[in-house]
Parts: structure tokens; C-alpha cells; sequence
């Protein structure tokens, strides 16, 4: 890093240079560009993105406006340790970005990175091999633009403060005057203010419709502090009332509208200056109601003011979260909801908006009113539209017909607390709303999703090509798509259904350029619907598949491998009725647990196992070969003891490949080796042969007859 | 030898150079410099050890500084390395090659030029 090399010290430069920040890795880059601008600039170098921000963060640390020692930065993309990209991010991040203008300079020149260097907030983009002169052009431009820029902004703001100062200081001392009488908290004032100025920025920004340029709003806001000086004139007893108003007193309470307003209008000299004006409309409208049912005079919509709608706002906002003779403070959250849902009066509804998108930094600018806040504020705004002037191209009206639409738009998505997105392919970015945003712990827009580690925390990759496979492979005819998949809501995975249309552009043929939608959670009702299913598929004692459950896997699985062999196998516990009667029934229960545990373990993964009812289980299992093996080793694995009890069990299997192939067939023929087993004296397994179907005398094919006859020793 | 006929040892375009950076001076200042750059040797080690996410970053150093200076021959075969280093695979037989042998010329040419001047 070169800090100090080739620089003179910055804080006692004798002629004030400007100084730029040059980040390359090449020395020999580094050094062209040096050559070029030394003579009119300090020169600072760093090889790769972290010196460069090394150097910014030495100097923000005395200079917490990097512009007061730093004009401007040469930044190359492709660096080691960290690229330029990554700078800017950081720069974005630390808001360094705001005070110091950046030119890239690269020899990249696909124009993704060029967009992506604009995007994060580059002044100007300069291509590899450049021009002497023009570098040295935009250099200089780029700086007097930026200085120009912000000595501007910083002149309005300074007339705008200038003009109202004096008067907001008169007016403050007048209004505390009438809080006074009213037992209201001495920051009333400053709170309507405050809250007012915001609402009408946040208004500004939304629509023009008002005409709210930074002085108006000031104007308002200041004006605002008027609202209630008729209330001078209402007897103490009744303001302080703790009680509900009689009839009586509340008219005269409602008084107080129209009275601050005739003492404005009574005012022999002033008559013409705007804050009066404003404060008239004020003073006597703060009352009415969007509905028409206010007072003094029932103004509707925007009969009223747009200066009284707003601080009627304020004002009920204020009073419901204060403290007073009459009620207890309500929370902001609260207080926000109740106005929402037109409990406390009728307003607007794009002021309404206005309140609810403002409504996390309402609850932040009330935690910490502070006068001196106030200035930032308005220097934003008067940045805000300055910038704005420019985009007024189109015509009015059409702006406005989209501004109506987008107001409805977000309006609704804002209150119906459903994740909404939108996706384009180009460029490829996901913008969601701002509720959804929130609720997903993701920003708002995100470029190039399909590859965002951020998106791929919240649905996994797969499922996002998944998701974006099946929204292209949509036509135009039928664009409706419905994906069940798992998000990740910042730790708590849950199911959700994505119901999407895809957006097909009008040419021909048609293109897929993105998708619009909205991901309902069905967590909920999936996980009963899982549960009741596991439910009804599932016997309660043992946790096998119950035997209508078994069936229909089984259809499945013959139905979807015809070609194979399969043996079924029905087998039940012999003399269980004596360990019933001999234990008792829990005793039995314990039994039948235990000797399921013995199957599942005996089984292999793709077999069904389940019980059939009582004590007799079902096995379903597909074959290639060796099928006697593998019953005499299932066979010998489910016989054994349980505490006092010896399991003996007698089993019937019956082979797919000389039956016919049909569950009850098969079913069938196992139940009648069962039986075969069962005369042949128990504790022994038995195969079908065609001599079982119609009569009992049967060939028992048990290989284990040392086993059976041990296990019957052990009995006795 | 002068700047000019080194310019047309080393594949490079001289009058493109001189119309950009404006100045004689400035551009055999920077391609006497360019023989001491260390990104060469740089790239020469990483493709060594398969490094090729370092070899690309080398390779791109050299094509932007080539282009700076308008050393079009070196420019051309570097920047086709460097396409082929994009993403860390494996370039491309012969652009290694390609590069090497073009550094070679351009260096020695700057080399008798140095010679020239001082001698």
C-alpha cells in the first residue's frame, strides 16, 4: 500500500489537490495511469480491492465524509485477493459509494459486466486500451460533477432551513403553550411534526399529484405545529376531562377546528404569507375525514387539504401511542393496525399506504426524536427529487395510470402478508414483496437467482432448477404452474405450495421472459394431511403397515414390476392365546411389539412387512433366486424367547410364478400353507402346492424340523 | 534501433500507442518497463503448478497492459490464453506456447532498443 509514499501528507497539503485512489494490480497499469494524473492530483495505489479498502477505512476513520480527502477512485475488475466487484460491494455496503465517485477501468468488455459495474453504483466505465486524454477528461469531469452535485444540494438545504428557522422557533414556543393547557406531553408537537414530514416524503415520492416539493413539505410540517391553537379558547375542565364528553362539552371540544382557524383568519397583517394559508387549512380541517363525516364541514376526499389529511394522521397516530387522561398508550404496532383497519377515522388510502411502508421508521424516529435529525432528512429528499425531475419524461397522465396500478399493486401485497415474487430472464432477477422480503430474510430484488447462495438457502439448487425448469417447460396457452417444495424461512423449513404463471412474450414463436406468483404455505395442512395419512396407513400397536395399507403397496408393486417374482408369506404366533391368558393382555401387547421389532430388523429395506390383524403378520417380498434361504433364515430369525415366553410361530408362503398373479390368489394360497402348517403340528414354515387348493392333505415342506421339534422341548 | 522499428520487431502498433498515451516519452518509458514486469514470471509459475485461477488473473494482467501499450501480437495471443484460462480450466494447447514465444520476441526487441539508446 502507498499511503505515503509519493503523497504529501493530506491534513497540511499548502495547495489544496484533489487526490484519487488508483487500484490495479499491474505496477505497470498503475503507473501509466499515475504518470497521467500526477501532475494535477495526489496519487494514491493499491494492488488489489482489500488495500483499496484498507486505504478507504484508514482515512474514513479521521474523515467520516470520505469527499472531504478523498475525490475519486480508479478501479480495475479482475485483481487477486479480492476483485473489484468486491470492492464496490463493500463500498456499498460502508456507503462510501455516496461520497466518492468510482471509474472503472477494464479490458473486460462484455457488457454483463459493464451493467453489473453501473448497477453497483460506478460513475462512469472505461474500456482497456484507453485514451490519454479521455481518462484525463473524465477525471476531471467526474470530480466536478460529483462536487458540483453535492455544493448544491447542500446550498438548497441551507436556504430551505434559513427561511423557516426563525419561525419555526415562535411557533414551537406558541404551540407548547396551548400542550400546556391540555396536559399533553410536551413533545406532541414535535412528534405531529415529525410524523408529518414523513408521511408527506414518503406521499412525494409515491406521486406527484400534490405537487410536494422539499419546501412545501417543510412548509407543512412546520405549519402543522398550529393544529390545535383553537383548543385555547376550550375550557381546561373539558380538555382535561377524564371521562367521556357529554354531548355538550364534546361540541364545544369540536370547537376548537373551526376557532384556530377564524384567529388565523383575524390576523390584520400576514394575510398572504403561505404558513398562514397552510395553518388555516390546518387549524380547521384536521378534523374532517376521507369519508365525509368529520368536522366543521364535512369536507370529502380531497376536498381536504392534503396539509390537514396528513396531520389529522399524525395526530391520532400520536394520540393513540401517548399516554392520556382517558386511555393508556397503545404500542406502535397497535396503534398502525387500528388506524389500518379505520377504527380511529377514515383517511386516504394512499396516505394510509404511506403510513404502513414508512411504519418500521416511524417506530424508529419515535423512539429518538431529536431536532437535529430533521435536517438529514430533508437534504435526502431534496436529493430525491432533484433526481426524480429527470425521469418525468413520459406523459403525465400515463405516469400517473402506472403510478395508480403500482399503488394498488403494492397496497395489496403489502396487506394481504403473502410472499409475492416476480422473475425476469433478462436480466435475470427475482424482486419480491416487501413483506415476503422480509419474511424470507432476503432483499427485496436479487440479481441472477439461479445462481444466489442466498436464494439457494432459502429453496435448495435442485429445486430451483427444478422450479425453473417446470416454469419454462410451460406454454403460452397453459402458463399455471403449482410446485410443492420445502423453504427455509430464516431456519424453520416448511412446506409451501408456489402457485406461478409464466410470462411468454407476445412474438413469434414465443418467448419465456419470467414468471410472476406467490408461495403459500401449506406446512400445516400437508403435515396432517401426513399425519392422518400414516394414520389410517399404519397399525397403532406395532408401527407395521396395517393390512389394507399392505394390499395396496402390494398392488403397487406388482403393477409396477409385473416381471418380477414374489413370495407372500402370512405367518402368526403359535399359542398366543396362553400367553394371553397365562400374562395377561398387556403381556400379549408386549409380545407382538417385540416379535414386530424381529421382522423389521429380518426384512430388507424394499420388503412389506404388516400385520394383518391379532397375532398374524404379513411379509411381501420380490425374488430372484435361493427364495427357501431367505424364508428359513426370516423364519429363524422371528423364533426365539420373549422373557418367559418361547415365540414359536407356524408360516405359509406362496410363490408368485405358479400362481396366478393376483393379490387374493396369492393371499389366498399363503393363508392355506398357513393352515397346512398349522395341521402339520406348528412352529415350521410350509410352501403352497396346487395339493392345497381343495384339500388339506398337504405335502409340508419344512427344512427345519430340528428347530420346531427344539423349540417344543423348550415349551414343555 | 528507435521506438518505431522497435514497435515493428515486437508485432506492436506504434502510431496507435503514440495517439493514445500522447506522448514519446510516456510510451518507451512504459515498454522499457514492461521487460521488468513480474507477471510474466507469474504466469509461467502458476501454469507450472496448475494454479489456473492465478495463471487467468496473470494472463489478463498481460493482455491489459499489452493493449495499454498496443503490443498487438502479444495482446492477441495473451488475451486468447486468457479466454482460455476463464474459470480456472485447463488452456488450451498451444496458447501457452503461443504467449511464451511472443514474450521472448517482444523482450529481446526491447532489449536491443535498451542497448541502442544507452550504448
Amino acid at each position: 500500500m502507498n499511503l505515503d509514499k509519493d503523497v504529501i501528507p493530506l491534513n497540511n497539503q499548502k495547495k489544496k489537490k484533489e487526490t484519487i485512489l488508483i487500484v490495479d494490480d499491474s505496477d505497470l497499469n498503475r503507473a501509466i495511469l499515475s504518470d497521467m494524473l500526477a501532475q494535477d492530483y495526489n496519487v494514491l495505489e493499491a494492488e488489489n480491492g482489500q488495500e483499496g479498502v484498507d486505504i478507504l477505512e484508514e482515512l474514513s476513520k479521521d474523515h467520516p465524509d470520505l469527499s472531504s480527502v478523498l475525490s475519486l477512485i480508479l478501479l480495475d475488475i479482475v485483481m487477486p485477493v479480492m476483485n473489484g466487484f468486491q470492492m464496490l460491494e463493500i463500498m456499498r455496503e460502508r456507503l462510501w459509494i455516496e461520497d466518492v465517485p468510482v471509474i472503472m477501468i477494464s479490458a473486460e468488455k462484455d457488457s454483463a459486466n459493464i451493467e453489473r459495474a453501473y448497477d453497483l453504483g460506478v460513475t462512469d466505465f472505461i474500456a482497456r486500451p484507453f485514451d490519454a486524454l479521455i481518462v484525463h477528461h473524465r477525471v476531471i469531469n467526474t470530480i466536478l460533477l460529483d462536487a458540483k452535485q453535492k455544493k448544491l444540494a447542500s446550498m438548497v438545504a441551507d436556504q430551505i432551513y434559513e427561511k423557516e428557522q426563525r419561525s419555526s422557533l415562535m411557533i414551537d414556543i406558541l404551540s407548547h403553550i396551548v400542550e400546556f393547557r391540555n396536559g399533553e406531553s410536551g413533545l406532541h408537537v414535535l412528534h405531529v411534526r415529525t410524523i408529518t414530514e414523513m408521511l408527506l416524503d414518503r406521499l412525494a415520492q409515491k406521486t406527484t399529484r400534490y405537487n410536494l416539493t422539499p419546501s412545501v413539505i417543510s412548509l407543512i410540517g412546520t405549519a402543522s405545529a398550529l393544529h390545535d391553537i383553537g383548543k385555547i379558547s376550550v375550557d381546561e375542565k373539558i380538555l382535561n376531562k377524564p371521562g367521556k364528553l357529554t354531548d355538550e362539552e364534546f361540541a364545544i371540544m369540536k370547537s376548537h377546528a373551526k376557532i384556530g382557524a377564524d384567529m388565523l383568519e383575524g390576523l390584520s397583517i400576514h394575510q398572504n404569507e403561505p404558513l398562514v394559508k397552510v395553518a388555516y387549512e390546518i387549524c380547521r380541517w384536521h378534523h374532517e375525514r376521507y369519508d365525509g363525516r368529520g368536522y366543521p364541514d364535512g369536507l370529502k376526499g380531497d376536498e381536504i387539504p392534503i396539509s390537514a389529511q396528513m396531520v389529522a394522521l399524525a395526530d391520532v397516530y400520536d394520540a393513540l401511542t401517548s399516554k392520556r387522561v382517558y386511555k393508556p398508550p397503545f404500542s406502535h404496532e397497535q396503534a398502525v393496525q387500528m388506524i389500518a383497519e379505520g377504527q380511529c377515522g377514515a383517511f386516504n388510502p394512499l396516505v394510509l399506504e404511506c403510513l404502513t411502508e414508512i411504519s418500521d421508521s416511524i417506530r424508529d424516529e419515535m423512539g429518538s426524536v431529536d431536532p437535529t435529525r430533521q435536517n438529514r432528512r430533508e437534504m435526502q429528499t431534496v436529493l430525491q427529487e432533484m433526481s426524480r425531475h429527470e425521469e418525468l419524461t413520459a406523459s403525465e397522465r400515463t405516469l400517473q395510470l402506472l403510478e395508480h396500478e403500482r399503488m394498488k399493486y403494492s397496497y395489496f401485497a403489502a396487506m394481504s402478508k403473502e410472499i409475492q415474487f416476480e422473475f425476469t430472464t433478462s436480466p435475470a432477477m427475482v424482486s419480491l414483496s416487501s413483506w415476503g422480503a422480509k419474511h424470507l430474510g432476503l432483499d427485496e430484488i436479487i440479481m441472477d437467482p439461479l445462481h444466489s447462495s442466498k436464494v439457494f438457502s432459502v429453496l435448495d439448487a435442485d429445486a430451483c432448477r427444478s422450479l425453473s425448469n417446470t416454469l419454462r417447460s410451460t406454454s403460452p396457452d397453459q402458463p399455471d404452474i403449482c410446485f410443492d417444495c420445502q423453504l427455509n424461512y430464516q431456519g424453520d423449513l416448511r412446506w409451501t405450495r408456489i402457485v406461478a404463471r409464466a410470462v411468454w412474450s407476445s412474438d413469434e414463436p414465443p418467448r419465456y421472459t419470467g414468471a410472476l406468483g406467490k408461495a403459500i404455505d401449506i406446512h400445516d395442512s400437508r403435515m396432517r394431511l401426513d399425519n392422518l395419512e400414516r394414520l389410517a396407513s399404519h397399525d397403532t400397536l406395532t408401527g407395521l403397515l396395517n393390512h389394507a395399507y399392505a394390499k395396496k403397496r402390494i398392488l403397487e408393486r406388482m403393477n409396477n414390476r409385473p416381471g418380477s417374482s414374489y413370495a407372500m408369506v402370512i405367518f402368526d404366533l403359535d399359542h398366543f392365546k396362553s400367553a394371553n391368558d397365562n400374562y395377561g393382555h398387556s403381556f400379549g401387547d408386549q409380545v407382538l411389539i417385540y416379535l414386530a421389532d424381529l421382522l423389521r430388523q429380518s426384512i430388507r429395506g424394499g420388503d412389506i412387512a404388516a400385520r394383518a390383524g391379532g397375532d398374524e403378520f404379513v411379509i411381501f417380498l420380490e425374488y430372484k433366486e435361493e427364495i427357501e434361504a431367505i424364508i428359513d433364515r426370516i423364519f429363524h430369525s422371528l423364533c426365539g424367547q420373549y422373557k418367559d415366553f418361547p415365540i414359536s410361530i407356524s408360516m405359509g408362503v406362496a410363490l408368485s410364478p405358479a400362481l396366478p398373479r393376483d393379490y387374493d390368489s396369492l393371499f389366498h394360497a399363503a393363508d392355506q400353507a398357513l393352515y397346512t402348517a398349522k395341521r402339520s403340528g406348528r412352529g415350521r414354515y410350509c410352501f403352497y402346492d396346487d395339493t392345497m387348493s381343495d384339500t388339506f392333505c398337504a405335502t409340508v415342506r419344512h427344512d427345519a424340523p430340528d428347530a420346531a421339534e427344539h423349540q417344543k422341548e423348550e415349551r414343555t | 534501433m528507435t521506438l518505431q522499428e522497435c514497435y515493428a520487431a515486437m508485432g506492436g502498433d506504434y502510431n496507435d500507442a503514440i495517439g493514445r498515451l500522447r506522448s514519446e516519452r510516456l510510451v518507451q518509458k512504459f515498454v522499457l518497463k514492461f521487460a521488468e514486469d513480474g507477471s510474466y514470471s507469474l504466469l509461467q509459475s502458476s501454469l507450472a503448478d496448475s494454479n489456473y485461477d492465478e495463471a487467468f488473473r496473470a494472463a489478463h494482467t498481460i493482455k491489459g497492459v499489452c493493449q495499454n501499450l498496443s503490443l498487438t501480437r502479444l495482446a492477441d495471443s495473451s488475451s486468447a490464453l486468457c479466454e482460455s484460462l476463464r474459470g480456472g480450466t485447463p488452456p488450451a494447447s498451444g496458447l501457452a506456447e503461443q504467449v511464451s514465444a511472443d514474450y521472448q520476441e517482444t523482450v529481446s526487441a526491447i532489449q536491443a532498443f535498451r542497448e541502442g539508446i544507452s550504448g
